[in-house]
């Protein structure tokens, strides 16, 4: 018995909803947790989880600053532990929702709540993480820096919650979930020298030091995971931060820095179209000759995870910015915005060109699960490397992308910034 | 040598309708008054002030260049109180802006004008449609618009005698026609473009409600706005660049 077949206008809780489309789409998955089941059994000695290995770490944001910290472990697959950290790589090899979600649902995240900058009784006269390396959080922060999967016991308080909770669109599914009352290294990790070196340095600020670890050939995953544990940035302003919140953060930095790179480099000449398809997601990426504007328009189909009633309208939100920037948080779109945005400043500036960018998202229905950011990231990433068609104007283009899309032409004019009217500059009107 | 006595509203009011588009400019200190031109790093809006020699309390200039952080000098301005003067005096063996109000003594470290970007030349635009109105009426438009949308559109109807304003958002829409009654004067030609309301809302910011404001229109074309203030003795003008909705 559901209220809301009784009450008129009672919406029916959207989590559950979701969770109930997950699982009427994929019994894999039902099935899938109960092999995990079996292997965590099999794990056990006592209350502890002993030779297992954590590859990653997943810090929540609920009831912050108190937050869970956790150490994610592929319990019984100790010796595929890289494959279950997120990254293009799962792009590279094709992974549909479902490799995605086993993946996730194989992943252990044992949590213990922790205060973001004072999870020690020392650490609350100066709150920052900076020197936390004991204790549970201690070792999340070691596992986070180094750059393989480490060893680890962990001792549990309590048996795993199996529950699948497909998260949200930025962070990332969860499986498995288990109080944790202690862990303990088993091994040294192993932490590349970049980030000794950011790690080291405690007045260096954490936008510059992200940038760096891009610069040296890190990837976003991987800035993330260390922005996520506190450790870069300045010693005193170093903290826990939610890994939904990294995320954006670091594709927002590194977005920016590229942006700086571009500025005053010529446009592209011609207007281009690319394409790409994942996950039962489509992506159509316009580029046409000016300065930097960019926008991310998004169509959401109904059935699909995020618009869940079937019947319903497609669901449209946008995000825009001009040459300089957005001043104001993104109220629409949210991570997508920046994971998108990443992907197409990586392509301008290995060209050495500006443009004008709108980047269409549609998600239709067989996008059942969310995966993850990543996934926006990753497609509009490699969209680039495909053919791409040429058009004579922006707006010819727009149209003659708008006959495939899920919305009018119209439509797509009210809803986005960039199709409605593409910013001039008085250049173009004799300024000199 | 620049030597000034200025109210600190008159002051205030030209630093602000710069500051909109820039963070830093030059000021010509001309013999018969100080002008500012400057361009927003992206190109799209550009601002041309003068303030006559007349509108301050006494002036004395001989026709030097200064590089200033315009947020800084507003911040200062901003210490006097209502009715205020503003004291002004260029050092020019240091290079600093000597400013006292009310007996406080600031001294401002000036920016090298050589490092402040070129300033651009206006561009000669031959617009065919004029509109003047008051400063208020655009405050309105502008405030309206935003409520639905990021941009804005201008226009003027000639064959119903006209002036108007769109605004298309996601599911609402603002119109606002303006005729002959209650505009102070309308050049009917055929005008129709559309802006951004990041930058209008800014403008808009620095026009006061009740100044004379004309705006020079065109079809896909800039927009020019010219509004006085302090009594009529400065003058500004903005060009801004519109949003193309054809090609």
């Amino acid at each position: 018995m559901r209220l809301d077949e009784y009450i008129e206008g009672l919406e029916p809780d959207e989590e559950a909803e979701r969770r109930r489309l997950a699982k009427e789409k994929s019994y894999a998955i039902t099935d899938h947790l109960e092999g995990f089941e079996r292997r965590f059994e099999r794990a056990l000695s006592g209350d502890t989880l002993v030779g297992s290995t954590a590859p990653s770490i997943f810090v929540g944001r609920s009831n912050y600053p108190d937050i869970p910290v956790g150490l994610l472990s592929p319990v019984g697959d100790e010796t595929a532990a890289d494959e279950y950290v997120t990254s293009g790589t799962w792009y590279q090899e094709h992974y549909a929702i479902e490799d995605v979600l086993q993946r996730r649902t194989g992943l252990l995240n044992s949590s213990k709540r922790t205060n973001v900058d004072a999870p020690s009784i020392a650490s609350r006269l100066a709150p920052s993480v900076d020197d936390v390396w004991d204790g549970f959080v201690g070792v999340g922060r070691e596992v986070a820096i180094a750059d393989r999967p480490v060893d680890v016991e962990i001792g549990l308080a309590g048996k795993p919650d199996l529950g699948l909770d497909p998260g949200t669109d930025v962070a990332t599914p969860r499986g498995p979930r288990a109080a944790a009352r202690r862990a303990d290294l088993t091994e040294n990790p192993h932490v590349p020298r970049p980030v000794q070196k950011t790690l080291a340095d405690d007045d260096w600020q954490a936008q510059g030091a992200m940038t760096y670890l891009y610069r040296r050939g890190f990837d976003v995953y991987e800035i993330n995971a260390i922005l996520s544990a506190g450790a870069l940035g300045e010693s005193s302003q170093r903290r826990l931060v939610p890994t939904r919140w990294s995320i954006t953060a670091v594709d927002d930095t590194v977005g920016q820095y590229l942006r700086g790179r571009i500025r005053n480099a010529p446009s592209i000449d011609e207007v281009r179209v690319f394409e790409n398809e994942y996950v039962g997601n489509r992506y159509w990426i316009v580029l046409a000759p000016g300065t930097w504007e960019y926008e991310l328009v998004e169509m959401k189909a109904p059935g699909s995870i995020w618009n869940p009633d079937p019947s319903g309208e497609v669901w449209m939100a946008s995000a825009s910015e001009g040459y300089e920037g957005r001043s104001s948080y993104v109220e629409e779109t949210a991570g997508a915005y920046y994971a998108a945005r990443l992907g197409v400043l990586e392509y301008l500036e290995s060209i050495g060109r500006q443009a004008k960018c709108l980047v269409l998202r549609e998600v239709s229905d067989d996008y059942w699960a969310p995966v993850g950011v990543w996934q926006i990231r990753e497609s509009v990433r490699n969209a680039f490397d495909g053919d791409y068609g040429e058009a004579e104007t922006f707006h010819g283009a727009v149209a003659a992308v708008s006959s495939q899309l899920p919305v009018s032409h119209a439509c797509l004019r009210r809803k986005s910034e960039l199709a409605a009217g593409v910013q001039s500059n008085l250049s173009a009107f004799g300024l000199e | 040598m620049f030597k000034a006595i200025v109210s600190a509203e008159t002051l205030s009011s030209a630093l602000d309708s710069v500051s909109v588009l820039v963070d830093e400019c030059k000021i010509h200190l001309e013999e018969d008054g100080f002008t500012i031109r400057a361009v927003d790093p992206a190109n799209v809006g550009m601002v041309d002030l003068s303030l006559d020699a007349a509108a301050f309390e006494s002036y004395e200039a001989d026709g030097g260049l200064i590089g200033v952080d315009l947020s800084r000098l507003e911040d200062i301005a901003g210490m006097a109180e209502s009715g205020g003067l503003v004291q002004l005096e260029l050092d020019e063996e240091t290079r600093k802006l000597h400013i006292q109000i009310d007996g406080l003594e600031y001294t401002l470290a000036l920016i090298d004008p050589d490092s402040i970007r070129q300033e651009p030349d206006i561009p000669d635009l031959d617009l065919p449609a004029s509109v003047v109105l008051e400063g208020k009426d655009i405050n309105r438009s502008v405030k309206a618009a935003d409520m639905v949308s990021d941009h804005i559109a201008l226009g003027v109807d000639e064959g119903e005698e006209f002036f108007y304003v769109d605004a298309e958002g996601d599911t609402d829409d603002v119109h606002l026609e303006l005729t002959t009654t209650e505009l102070i004067d309308l050049q009917l030609g055929p005008a129709h473009s559309l802006f951004s309301l990041d930058y209008l809302k800014d403008m808009n910011k620095a026009i006061p409600a009740a100044a004379e404001v004309t705006l020079e229109l065109g079809e896909e074309f800039p927009i020019k706005i010219h509004y006085g203030f302090a009594e009529g003795q400065g003058q500004v003008t903005y060009m801004l660049a519109p949003r193309i909705q054809s090609d």
